[in-house]
């Protein structure tokens, strides 16, 4: 990430998932073009986190094609689409929290394709998230909401991805730590990075993402721009899917 | 502190533990040693599955599989070639025509536990949780079998007799010490770093580009090897040994002192194995009568596995990362100084997340 990375896009289609017999995600279809930043929206239980599991592989697709560039994923195991350019920041950050957040933080790097430019990698994000300067001999589980957040999506940033899947960054935190956050978000999509995010609140996602997708019942239900993020009328509706 | 010199206080607790154990042993009159010996080759085996079960959180039963084929492959192999026809006269041409020395036989014992550990863990090691454990006791019972009806490796039923008894006070003290070496180097390098993510959250480590069946394949292979020098040991310890000295009940006496101890550290490891093995063997002295000067104790047969079960419950129920508290050694007042995280009123859910308890 030392310099603006040549941005690579990540397409979904026709993706269907279920968990035993019951379907959660069906026949979506949705395109994240090179270096935007694409939300996913919706109310619980939408399928939008199941969405982000299967593009990683942590959940089986029953059918469908998800391409990262050119290539196409699908039936990958997560380390394979990890190494392929993906990383993911779960719900809840998932950091190991009995290990220090510089040990984090090198777990971050498995996923590289070459170690070339780490270096610059680790100060950047060390700029763009103090905590993990700051707190490098920490255990991660010792830091705060916040801090953790901080590490979780430096960790992510460490395998240099194409691609960064956020689920709920903003969940649990306070707004002005939010605002941190996508602070740092405007930042990462200035290095070409494609970032695909789950975000529950929906106004804040509307009015920062290049485009945004409002999921309801596992399946899209509309398709937004920031112009439309004052529309709460047509956004109310189509999360409860009227 | 620095690193490096944490890393030597904490090897160090183990390993000076080790070799008081072995001192006090040799101290010990004759008829006591044994069970010092047995307390170490004891720790060896349960360092061996500390290995995989502590730094994967991936219970086995299975381990002793591999206790076992090293014991049978260390004795076999020791036997003197000449009383071989007698003693063991089903044997395969190669077993029964070579014999090797003691020390050539624990490097053997050793080879074969990591072989064995891969052969089965390639696809043991796709499984996780209740699964790998069921896995892993299938294997105990097909390893018990073998070694139990099938004459051409081994004496069968039958008491294989005549093994060297190699091991010494020294000798059994080494091996727990090199035993334990081995398994604090593994858990400090890259690899091992890897293995106890995926411990942590297999998930957020699978997302992090961590191949977990490889991962935990490498660490079962390398407590196969000491698994299986453990046997080597005991064999030699012993000088005869039976199937049934290699099965279920060693399987739940090790299992017991890594969950008293603290399957999470390799000084947990340590100090469980050499508790419950002294406590053990006085308890089975116990139901013999044990003189203990002013009275005499007499307990009921099979009491002492029934106390052991119960220190084992009491331990996952009051205290589940055992004694040790899963740490590893430290000088009490040596410790780093923390930084305290910097508080963040602003959040909403409170801030720090709980440590993560070991997952089968």
């Amino acid at each position: 990430m030392s310099e603006v990375a040549t941005a690579v896009g990540l397409a979904v289609e026709g993706l269907e998932v279920a968990y035993g017999p019951v379907t959660v995600v069906r026949d979506l279809t949705l395109n994240v073009e090179p270096g935007e930043v694409v939300a996913l929206v919706g109310a619980n239980g939408a399928g939008k986190t199941t969405t982000l599991s299967a593009i990683m592989g942590l959940v089986p697709a029953k059918a469908g094609a998800i391409r990262l560039g050119d290539r196409s994923i699908a039936g990958f195991r997560p380390e394979r689409v990890a190494r392929a350019g993906i990383a993911l920041v779960p719900e809840g950050r998932h950091l190991f929290p009995a290990m220090t957040v510089e040990e984090n933080l090198k777990l971050g790097t498995i996923g590289r394709r070459s170690d070339d430019g780490l270096a610059e990698d680790r100060a950047w994000v060390e700029e763009l998230f103090p905590a993990v300067r700051d707190f490098s001999g920490r255990r991660a589980g010792d830091l705060s909401g916040g801090q953790q957040q901080q590490v979780a999506i430096a960790r992510a940033l460490l395998a240099r991805p194409d691609v960064l899947l956020l689920d709920e960054p903003s969940l649990g935190l306070a707004p002005k730590t939010v605002e941190s956050v996508f602070e740092a978000l405007t930042e990462i999509r200035r290095r070409g990075v494609t970032v695909l995010l789950v975000e529950q609140r929906a106004q804040l996602a509307i009015g920062f993402c290049d485009r945004t997708y409002v999921m309801a019942a596992g399946e899209l239900r509309l398709t937004l721009t920031p112009k439309d993020a004052g529309d709460s009328a047509r956004i109310v509706a189509a999360y409860f899917g009227s | 502190m620095s690193r490096a010199r944490t890393a030597a206080i904490q090897l160090l607790g183990p390993i000076a533990l080790i070799v008081i154990v072995g001192l006090l042993g040799s101290a010990s009159s004759g008829a006591h040693q044994i069970d010092f010996v047995n307390a170490l080759v004891q720790t060896t085996i349960v360092i061996g599955m500390y290995i995989f079960i502590g730094n994967s959180g991936v219970i086995s039963f299975g381990h002793i599989s591999f206790v076992a084929i090293g014991a049978f492959v260390a004795g076999v192999l020791t036997i003197p070639s000449v009383v071989k026809p007698t003693l063991l006269p089903a044997l395969f041409p190669l077993l029964a025509n070579h014999s090797v020395s003691p020390f050539a036989s624990l490097l053997i014992a050793a080879g074969a536990g990591a072989l064995f550990a891969l052969v089965i863990g390639a696809p043991l090691m796709r499984l996780g949780g209740l699964a790998a454990g069921i896995g892993t006791l299938a294997v105990l019972e097909i390893t018990h079998n073998l070694l139990r009806y099938w004459e051409k490796i081994g004496p069968g039923a039958r008491t294989l007799s005549l093994v060297p008894t190699t091991t010494t006070m020294r000798v059994a003290t080494i091996g727990a010490v090199v035993s334990a070496v081995v398994a604090y180097g593994y858990q400090r390098t890259r690899a091992g770093r890897l293995l106890r993510a995926t411990r942590e959250d297999p998930a957020a480590a699978a997302g992090a580009g961590v191949r977990i069946h490889g991962q935990r394949l490498g660490a079962f292979v390398l407590s196969g090897a000491v698994a299986g020098l453990a046997g080597g040991l005991l064999v030699h310890a012993l000088g005869s040994i039976t199937t049934e000295q290699v099965y279920l009940d060693l399987t739940f006496v090790t299992l017991a002192m890594l969950v008293v101890g603290g399957m999470n550290s390799l000084w947990g490891a340590v100090v469980g194995a050499l508790l419950i093995s002294f406590l053990d063997t006085y308890l089975g002295y116990a139901e013999n009568g044990l003189d203990l000067g002013l009275f005499r104790v007499n307990l009921p047969d099979g009491l002492s596995t029934v106390i052991l079960g119960a220190i084992m419950l009491a331990i996952l129920v009051l205290r589940p990362s055992g004694l040790t508290g899963g740490r590893e050694f430290r000088i009490p007042g040596l410790r780093r100084r923390a930084t305290p995280a910097q508080p963040d009123a602003e959040e909403e859910d409170g801030g720090a997340a709980p440590a993560a308890e070991t997952s089968a």
